[in-house]
């Protein structure tokens, strides 16, 4: 093979299942055995998390302070386009210490590995072992700048820039584990052009799966400042917007359920940094 | 020249130390002469939250917008509404809360300057347990130049453990700090602690 030809695919990415074949395969296992690469999961805790995706795919949750919200956006998608093989990975990353998915490869590190199962204070992700090592195992595997300083996990990294997922890194995850074209608008620091948020926004919505990078520090403020840091930090995964008058509606996706949200067109556009517009790619004959 | 500089070193490092110091003593010093009021509020806000889950915050500096989430099992909805507005009376009507007790409860937190009210679930050997957590964001002294304003009140239903410094422990292993939001937490009793935090959530 030459050197500058593409790697190909690890697991074909086109590969899609319905959540019935996934349903029907993890119901099917009763008990797992502890797995020598991950000492600190229970394998019953392990399993029971895998049962809970497989049966409500708006479960992922990426825990209460850490910044694995964008691999929690990524997981809710590859559940929603194939859950079956999402399932099937996990227990092979489980039980082998390494697996692959879409055109990617994952074998954890070592300290990811004594990790997963140790959380605490997150939230229900306490309970999700399978959850936890997913996480750990893309932020262990998906680097970007934001990431340069700090890229080997130590206790308590989940919480820190060792997760963190900046818009360029989010695109490229989607490109690597599913067999999507994305259309990505914005940035990390400068909110996208689109002619009109909502417009463009309700459009796109309409022709494919939309990932919206919001600036969480507006949008559920945690200091009473009047200068707020105009840097994005959460992912979302929209499931409808609408508006009456200046009062938009929008429903998504994010830790683990759905949200609600009422706002006007001015604090949609203040939010909204990016704006990741994901489609099927078309198989050419 | 040199003692004069070791002079002001010595000063500045004096006056770091007190307000370091003061900062701790405030908190706990702050429950105290509010606990009544912080009993209420932490009594009040489990029976509603018994009744239907929901967290409250103020999202301005002056406790004028209140932004409520009410948390059902398909939905999360968030609304900020300004304080005893007719439009959060409706919400509340419409959602089926108790509308009195949440507004009482709302004049409970603007009065000790209150930011946030929130049930707060986390797992000891695989068992659920909640917690009512509370920030406060206080008049007065602070620490110059530092950027932790708000003050965090955890109010457990289990007595906790800490160690020697009245830091709290994880149950699980008795020797390691347990922290929440990535902060440690100090006693004041047995099921109440504290932190002086940045953010109030």
């Amino acid at each position: 093979m030459p050197a500058f030809a593409r790697k190909a695919p690890v697991v074909d990415p086109s590969a899609t299942s319905t959540q019935q074949q996934a349903i029907d395969f993890i119901d099917k296992i009763t008990s797992l055995e502890p797995s020598v690469h991950w000492p600190n999961i229970k394998p019953k805790l392990f399993l029971e998390n895998l049962k809970v995706n497989a049966h409500n795919q708006l479960s992922p949750y990426p825990g209460r302070g850490t910044n694995f919200c964008g691999y929690g956006a990524i997981t809710y998608m590859i559940l929603r386009e194939d859950p079956l093989g999402y399932i099937k990975m996990l227990l092979k990353l489980y039980s082998e210490g390494k697996a692959d998915y879409g055109r990617s490869s994952f074998d954890p590190s070592q300290e990811v590995k004594l990790a997963a199962g140790t959380f605490h204070f997150k939230g229900i992700l306490d309970i999700h072992p399978a959850e936890q090592m997913w996480y750990l195992t893309l932020a262990d595997h998906f680097k970007g700048y934001l990431n340069i300083f700090n890229r080997r996990y130590d206790q308590g990294d989940e919480d820190t820039f060792w997760a963190s997922v900046n818009y360029a890194k989010f695109n490229r995850m989607v490109r690597k584990l599913l067999n999507y074209d994305v259309e990505a608008k914005g940035s990390d620091l400068i909110r996208p052009h689109t002619g009109g948020t909502y417009e463009y926004i309700s459009e796109k919505l309409k022709t494919g799966v939309l990932v919206l990078y919001l600036n969480n520090r507006i949008l559920h403020k945690k200091k009473l400042e009047k200068i707020k840091l105009a840097v994005p930090t959460h992912f979302v995964v929209l499931q409808d917007i609408s508006r009456v008058d200046d009062t938009i509606t929008m429903v998504y996706w994010d830790y683990g359920g759905k949200t609600l949200l009422q706002i006007n067109s001015h604090f949609l556009h203040k939010i909204v940094f990016g704006i990741s517009h994901c489609t099927k790619k078309v198989a050419h004959d | 020249m040199i003692s004069q500089a070791a002079k002001i070193l010595s000063a500045v490092g004096i006056v770091m130390l007190l307000f370091s110091c003061s900062a701790k003593k405030i908190t706990s010093d702050f429950y105290y002469e509010h606990q009544t009021v912080l009993e209420e509020i932490e009594q009040s806000y489990k029976k509603l939250n018994e009744q239907r889950p929901f967290s409250l915050a103020f999202t301005d500096k002056d406790f004028r917008t209140a932004s409520l989430e009410i948390i059902t099992d398909t939905l999360s909805y968030i609304y900020d509404l300004g304080v005893h507005s007719q439009a959060l009376n409706d919400t509340l009507h419409k959602y089926h809360f108790n509308v009195e007790g949440v507004n009482h409860l709302v004049d409970l937190m603007v009065g000790l300057r209150c930011t946030w009210v929130n049930n707060f679930d986390y797992y000891v050997d695989e068992r659920k347990r909640t917690l009512i957590l509370i920030s406060i964001k206080p008049v007065g002294l602070h620490p110059i130049l530092s950027y932790k304003k708000y003050y965090i009140l955890t109010f457990f239903s289990q007595p906790q453990h800490f160690d020697e410094k009245g830091r709290l422990l994880d149950k699980r292993r008795l020797r390691r700090l347990r922290k929440i939001n990535g902060e440690v937490f100090q006693r004041i009793n047995d099921k109440v602690c504290y932190t002086i935090s940045g953010q109030f959530r």
